[in-house]
């Protein structure tokens, strides 16, 4: 029997149908001691001064880790792409959100470790919230990032992601229409039903075994290590069963805490965050507002694209910035526009940082360019099918970063839905493939949509 | 007062794959002495299903059925590096990876079996667990002897190892944007038509139906396929009609902290979805599949947006659409506003929202 | 305090008010009821009290003192599973399974309650369960298909109807 196209059934379905898959929070191991978090009350705070010494004399507590317990406190999750580190473990002198953890106490039960986390001594001077990314770069704007209120380190030091084609000038002088709109995309919860947990076990060979509901092993390995300071053979990550992840479990959320919580005393710790701290305090789908002008023609050719792109971050980097520079390659979406300029900020607020999402960087502008283009048709009096499949990316044809479209699948895949919708589409689009253009299909703009403007290669 | 039906269509693109130093994924595998299969992958599985689909392409690459394949992806000690399971990375580049270290098996299964049979290992093939002669298919030996003779007989341990990686794609012009290579493994495509029905005195957005079409490359399972496309349908409800952390943007109040307060799409919300499977295989994907997971909850949103315009005349251009945006869209409509400034050439919509209107720090124009 | 578990006769120690869901998880080590959000908002730690379908999470362990409580895996086992288990494989109803040993409960008490195999009804039974991964529509699938039979092919997942596969277009 071929495997592969076969409907087999799950590799682990039994186990899910019965109760016996094993997640991080059923693992049981003896003498585990269990976290809880001190975390910010305030949106933007300083910390002006914090005692744990009454808190961790209390029965039960066995230790209170703190940003003073970490070897490396500042680390990039993807440093490897250039992007520096912004983001203390545990914060330290400031608090830029508010559920940012700040200290984390290992006690004999959850309700003991959550009185000796509200019994930390802590003083707070309360500063203003940023918290809209169009106001970001006003003057009267609250600073509150030591990278200024947006990311200033894509290649070269800028601190704007540009996409830059063709004459985009031209464009705009020679449509029949400049059709512009606003979208903003929300932030949305991962919200898998297993929240964020970990159990870190220091073994008597001086390693860590970690039990993580990492969507990424070796990451989340790297991500310990690294503030640990220590070589991968140190850390052992045990997972590759988790209870859904939706991108929220890149982050690297309990892993290296709860680790310093088990070194430090020796003994297991479990960190499982409640549903609050879930929905709180982890991290978000990232708020997206986009502005969209298309130079179009009175028959449906999109000529040019202009696009404004503010990404709100929330209070760090984590991916944004790697998020803003996928969205700005898609930001044509399924179809070629020869002419564009584009420009996008990874915005800091003070709300939770953004991080990954399925869909990351393009569910935005897909819902902003797909709105935008029946917006478009409509304006127009076209079919909204006519436009797309006009429109659509064809063999030969270059995206936004002049990458050659090999394969686009765009033509059959708005063909098969007109069809299921029966829709009847006209003798010119029924027939259309996704082979290079020719005939109609090649207007004048499109003839050599390889990159002509100054400046690239 | 009336509830009105409307339709809206959506087309997309998505990249499969991370740009991230190479974006790596490994495996391994060991044959034990019965010819059982044990592979070692680094690919975790939240939900998606990693562990049967790499399951299946290494039972399919081998030539052994699926109930003979082990699949581990426990820990970091056994596992070897793969960047993770997000990017819609994990069939594709987790898949080439088992992909490649299962062919490596193979290889030396045939030799194995060469030396037995006294034969040349091309001549051999492999199917449902039974090495054969190519074009005898009477003059054969099981997998599992073969194994054994390795393990006992021959003093060979059956192993293959499999690596993928991609060049990193470096931006060489920060100003234009552009790439020296392409910054993912595959793109994949899909459209989606909705219809739905809109409360003009509610305000509320009902999807009645979602028909979605996605091309995957190649269905390594349809059912698992299926999944991901169901359960993105689901996700894009949400993010076109009901999911908002932070409900009255940018302000941070009113957030909810429970599924009672969080608006999750539930079970009675989820319209009629049908769907459309389309193969096109990719070039350089495992058996010509390419990843779908993150793409299925993209084309929803604009659809639905798109539909209630069609619907009730009015743009709500920030997601989730709530009773609230729609109430408030429907009565500047009815008092004669309908957010448009045209001006020669120019149609300028939402105004109100744009930074030129908002903002002193930051302004652009057409 | 004593509970019959899966037909098990258990001691309970645990303070009277000790939710159920932490009682069966921490003290008696039954962990297939998930704590998802422990206040009665996600259905995963659901548990049938006396045959009847509960959130564990809001329940007093002092209040169901001496009931018989069943979670999955007293429904059945990977070597016997019950026609429920059997068709949520077979209709691909568990992606990442945290949620579904709550589903399976709760589906198993629809059916036990003489619930039909229609989907509204079967939506409104399993309203109050989250499911992040599936989209619902398999669930109700394999929901249905349990209402009318007891025995389901777990080496393969049904065909869907809702669906259409095409090959290339060139």
């Amino acid at each position: 029997m071929k495997a592969v196209g076969a409907r087999l059934p799950r590799y682990d379905g039994m186990g899910h149908v019965t109760g016996h898959t094993r997640f991080v929070d059923d693992v049981r191991v003896p003498g585990m001691l269990w976290a809880k978090a001190l975390r910010s009350p305030h949106h933007h705070a300083a910390i002006v001064h914090m005692d744990t010494s009454k808190a961790a004399a209390m029965p039960g507590v066995h230790t209170i880790v703190t940003w003073e317990d970490v070897p490396l406190l500042e680390y990039g999750h993807l440093s490897g792409l250039g992007i520096p580190a912004d983001e203390p473990l545990l914060a330290r002198d400031v608090v830029r959100y508010k559920g940012q953890p700040i200290a984390l106490v290992a006690a004999d039960d959850e309700e003991t470790a959550s009185a000796a986390a509200a019994a930390i001594e802590i003083e707070y001077e309360e500063r203003p919230a940023l918290l809209d990314v169009r106001l970001a770069f006003d003057e009267d704007a609250p600073k509150i990032h030591h990278w200024g209120n947006w990311y200033p380190h894509f290649e070269e030091e800028m601190d704007v992601r540009q996409i830059r084609k063709g004459n985009i000038d031209q464009a705009f002088e020679d449509a029949d229409k400049i059709i512009s709109g606003v979208y903003r995309s929300s932030a949305i919860e991962q919200a898998p039903v297993e929240t964020q947990v970990g159990l870190a076990v220091p073994e008597p060979d001086g390693r860590l075994t970690i039990y993580s509901c990492t969507q990424a092993l070796y990451f989340s390995l790297g991500v310990v290590a690294a503030h640990l300071e220590v070589p991968l053979n140190k850390v052992k990550i045990v997972g590759g069963t988790v209870g859904g992840g939706f991108g929220g479990k890149v982050d690297t959320a309990t892993d290296t805490v709860i680790a310093l919580a088990a070194q430090k005393t020796g003994r297991p710790v479990k960190w499982r965050w409640t549903r609050e701290e879930e929905f709180l305090a982890s991290s978000t789908r990232g708020p997206w507002h986009m502005e969209i002008i298309d130079a179009v023609t009175n028959d449906g050719w999109i000529l040019g694209r202009k696009m404004l792109t503010l990404h709100d971050s929330g209070a760090y980097a984590r991916f944004s910035p790697y998020g803003l520079t996928k969205h700005s390659f898609h930001h044509t979406g399924a179809y070629t526009i020869p002419n564009l300029h584009f420009d996008g900020y990874v915005v800091f607020t003070n709300r939770v940082p953004s991080t990954a999402m399925r869909g990351f960087g393009v569910t935005s502008i897909s819902f902003a360019g797909e709105t935008h283009m029946t917006r478009v048709a409509n304006e127009l009096g076209m079919d909204p099918y006519e436009i797309r499949l006009k429109n659509a990316n064809r063999v030969g044809d270059t995206s936004p970063n002049r990458i050659r479209y090999t394969d686009p699948s765009t033509v059959d895949v708005v063909k098969a839905i007109a069809n299921a919708e029966g829709r009847d589409l006209e003798p010119a689009l029924a027939g259309m493939t996704r082979a290079t253009r020719s005939g109609e299909m090649l207007p004048p703009h499109l003839v050599d949509q390889l990159d002509t403007s100054e400046g690239s290669h | 007062m009336a509830k009105h039906r409307g339709k809206g269509i959506s087309a997309i693109e998505y990249p499969t794959g991370m740009n991230q130093n190479g974006d790596p994924s490994q495996a391994w595998i060991k044959v034990k002495p019965d010819g059982r299969v044990d592979v070692f992958s680094g690919t975790a599985d939240i939900g998606n299903g990693a562990k049967t689909i790499q399951s299946q392409i290494v039972a399919e690459a081998i030539g052994v059925p699926y109930d003979w394949v082990t699949f581990d992806n426990s820990n970091t000690d056994s596992s070897p590096v793969c960047t993770g399971t997000f990017a819609s990375r994990a069939t594709f580049v987790g898949g080439n990876a088992v992909l490649k270290a299962a062919k490596e098996v193979k290889l030396k299964l045939l030799e194995a079996a060469g030396k037995e049979m006294e034969i040349s290992p091309e001549d051999l093939e492999i199917n449902d667990g039974e090495v054969s002669v190519k074009g005898s298919p009477s003059e054969k030996m099981g997998v599992d002897e073969v194994a054994g003779a390795a393990a006992y007989g021959h003093g060979v341990l059956i192993t293959g190892t499999g690596a993928q990686l991609k060049p990193y794609s470096e931006i060489t012009n920060s100003a234009t944007g552009e790439v020296d290579s392409p910054p993912h493994s595959a793109i994949s495509y899909a459209a989606c038509a909705v219809e739905v029905e809109v409360d003009d005195e509610t305000g509320e957005v009902l999807v009645l139906e979602m028909t979605q079409c996605y091309d995957v490359g190649r269905a390594i399972n349809p059912a698992l396929v299926e999944g991901q496309i169901q359960g993105g349908a689901m996700m894009g409800l949400g993010l076109g009609v009901l999911e908002n952390s932070y409900p009255y943007y940018p302000s941070v109040d009113h957030r909810g902290a429970q599924y009672n307060s969080y608006m999750i799409p539930s079970p009675l919300d989820m319209p009629k979805v049908k769907t459309i499977i389309i193969e096109n295989p990719s070039a350089d994907g495992p058996y010509g599949a390419k990843g779908i997971g993150e793409m299925a909850n993209n084309s929803q949103p604009p659809a639905i947006a798109s539909a209630v315009q069609d619907a009730v005349g009015i743009w709500v251009t920030e997601i989730p659409i709530t009773p609230e945006a729609v109430l408030k869209a429907l009565e500047a409509k009815n008092a004669g506003d309908d957010s448009v400034r045209r001006d020669g050439k120019l149609v300028s919509f939402d105004e109100e929202l744009s930074v030129n209107t908002v903002a002193s720090g930051l302004s652009w124009s057409a | 305090m004593k509970l019959e578990v899966n037909g098990v006769n258990r001691e309970v120690r645990s303070e009277p008010l000790t939710p159920l869901l932490d009682v069966l998880r921490e003290e008696l080590d039954v962990t297939s009821p998930k704590a998802g959000c422990h206040a009665g908002g996600c259905g995963a730690c659901t548990v049938m009290v006396d045959g009847k379908p509960r959130r564990s999470c809001l329940i007093p362990v002092a209040a169901v003192d001496g009931a018989s409580i069943t979670t999955v895996e007293g429904l059945g086992t990977p070597k016997d599973p019950s026609a429920v288990q059997q068709s949520f494989i077979h209709h691909y109803a568990a992606q990442c399974g945290f949620c579904t040993p709550g589903m399976v409960v709760a589906a198993t008490a629809y059916i036990d309650g003489g619930g039909s195999d229609d989907k509204d009804e079967i939506a409104k039974a399993i309203s109050g369960h989250v499911c992040r991964c599936t989209g619902y529509t398999k669930i109700l699938d394999a929901i249905a298909a349990a209402t009318k039979q007891t025995e389901f092919d777990i080496t393969i997942i049904a065909p869907d109807p809702t669906t259409v596969t095409i090959g290339g277009s060139e």
